[in-house]
């Protein structure tokens, strides 16, 4: 009796309807591959050169795999001058965008016209890319590492703002509400409720920070920024591929080395 | 009845607790103030000259304002107006043709980079090359390989781009396979599914959307990169950028800066906006913590 209910009831259970599909994300698709379509064929995009060109760029290739390895201690001190632009870049850059990060989040910002200030001046800092402040710094101060450490600077003030105001929001809001009850000011508001919580976070973004700028320092020094970017730059305009290939690799060597020491200070500090 | 007395008796001898020691605060202030002066003195920077930033700064941002409030329909403002817009237009080409070639790149190195789909053989081997490239700068790309194959312009920048966002793409499709929930994989597999039908149907439709969100994040990320390539000769508004402060026409610089800037941020508004309709799906709620996966 019951296994002819199950065996009856069984072919009856309906297969799921296929749902049917979303109008939204086919057009988003149409719109995406027109739009690909459209941006390669105005720029002439082909892969064709990758195979006609292919001896070309093998030319500079196998002078890559032969590094002139005694040219990076020769250069020694654009080493150093690099560093100290990212150590005083980050410094003031992440300092400064402590300050912008307490104005750019609600939570330590009673000011409703600041705050909108605030957060559309950091907006317009941000969409500018940091090789446009580098060119503006050189025509200011000239070719120079003083011109790489002001635009790193405007560059990290926008980064550490944007991740430190978003850590202030999340934060929880006990201390504030007790430092409020105890009729406290804004200055020791944010100092005494918000920073001891933030201080973890900010102190990794701090670290980042420091490591996107060593990583930005091919970039700064090819507009004429100062480091070792200033370096490549100069051997890159001479052919001399086999000294940029050993700048290369030992920069590689130095992101990674940064990489775990920040990583090292984060386990230690944060 | 105890519980009275206490508070009171301790109201009554009011010690006030021994302030903790400041010497490990005061030693780290020390080191950092010495950290930051030896930069400061090692970076060859002519702090002299600081003084310029304000006393030509005001004068350039005088020029660039003239340029920008210079009626844009007359000539030769609408050229410079037009010239700005078409080559912003052309970073931003060269930015989305470049992240969707990362991306399609990114997919299989993103599962062989996974530890729940691939073998850790395979896994160690295929971090370590993703590691690669994303330590070594787009631009690096751009001189050594791009420019000798592809000649000075756009195309030569879109590759680099692509092959520069493999590296982060990557890396981040291999951490959100890994973070997936295991019940339909298993289920899959009991159903008699293997290989590739599992990768589609268990692995990827989880990770879909998450992945697109950073497909778009590096699209954001790349119009700013491909700025830096028109630097060296790879064709956007980078390159007209480098051109005009070499002739140090302030009127123009300030044209192509503003467009730069609106430009940038109409594509970011539209572009994040996508990206917290993905995670967030159909519903309105955005959790913050999806939030800080977008922003990632």
């Amino acid at each position: 009796m019951t296994s002819q209910v199950t065996t009856a009831s069984a072919p009856v259970t309906p297969r799921p309807k296929k749902p049917a599909p979303s109008i939204p994300v086919i057009v988003g698709l149409v719109l995406a591959a027109v739009f690909t379509w459209w941006a390669g064929h105005s720029m002439g995009f082909s892969l064709r050169p990758l195979i006609e060109n292919w001896s070309n760029g093998w030319v500079v290739i196998e002078q890559f795999l032969s590094p002139n390895w005694p040219f990076i201690w020769r250069v020694w001190d654009a080493w150093v001058e690099t560093i100290a632009i990212a150590i005083v870049a980050t410094f003031i850059g992440a300092g400064l965008g402590l300050l912008f990060s307490f104005m750019a989040s609600r939570v330590t910002n009673r000011s409703g016209w600041l705050y909108r200030a605030t957060r559309w001046f950091l907006s317009v800092l941000r969409s500018l890319p940091d090789i446009a402040y580098v060119l503006i710094f050189v025509a200011l101060v000239g070719v120079g590492s003083l011109a790489g450490i002001l635009a790193l600077i405007l560059f990290n003030i926008g980064i550490a703002a944007k991740l430190t105001s978003e850590t202030i929001d999340a934060i929880d809001r006990g201390p504030l509400e007790a430092v409020d009850a105890a009729g406290s000011g804004t200055w020791s508001r944010a100092r005494w409720a918000v920073l001891p919580q933030i201080l973890p976070n900010y102190l990794s973004y701090f670290l980042y920070v420091f490591e996107l700028n060593i990583r930005s320092s091919v970039v700064i020094g090819i507009a004429g920024g100062g480091g070792i970017g200033q370096v490549i730059n100069v051997q890159f305009s001479r052919f001399a591929y086999e000294n940029v290939s050993a700048i290369v690799v030992a920069l590689f060597v130095v992101v990674l080395l940064i990489d775990q020491l920040s990583q090292y200070l984060r386990r230690r500090f944060v | 009845m105890s519980a009275v007395t206490k508070p009171a008796a301790a109201s009554a001898a009011p010690t006030r607790p021994a302030e903790p020691s400041k010497a490990k605060a005061t030693l780290t202030w020390i080191a950092l103030v010495v950290i930051f002066g030896g930069a400061a003195w090692l970076s060859n920077a002519k702090w002299s000259e600081i003084t310029d930033v304000f006393t030509e700064g005001w004068r350039y941002l005088g020029l660039m304002g003239e340029g920008l409030f210079q009626n844009p329909f007359t000539e030769p403002w609408s050229g410079y107006w037009t010239l700005a817009f078409e080559r912003m237009m052309e970073s931003v080409y060269m930015a989305w043709v470049g992240t969707m070639i990362g991306a399609v790149i990114s997919i299989p190195f993103g599962f062989l980079a996974a530890r729940n789909v691939a073998r850790p053989v395979t896994v160690q081997i295929t971090r370590a090359f993703l590691n690669l490239i994303r330590a070594i700068p787009e631009l690096v790309f751009a001189i050594i390989i791009m420019l000798p194959v592809f000649g000075f312009g756009p195309v030569a920048g879109t590759v680099a781009l692509g092959v520069g966002a493999v590296g982060t793409l990557g890396k981040l499709t291999a951490e959100a396979l890994e973070g997936i929930d295991p019940g339909p994989v298993e289920a899959a597999r009991a159903s008699g599914a293997k290989g590739l039908p599992v990768l589609r149907w268990a692995y990827w439709s989880q990770v879909l959307p998450e992945v697109v969100a950073f497909w778009l994040y590096r699209f954001e990320v790349n119009i700013r990169a491909s700025a830096v390539l028109g630097i060296i000769g790879a064709g956007g508004v980078g390159q007209l950028l480098g051109q005009l402060f070499g002739q140090r026409e302030w009127e123009q610089i300030g044209i192509t800066l503003a467009v730069v800037i609106v430009v940038t941020l109409i594509v970011d508004a539209i572009s994040g906006a996508i990206r917290h309709r993905i995670i967030a799906g159909s519903g309105q709620h955005v959790s913050s913590k999806e939030k800080a996966e977008a922003s990632l």
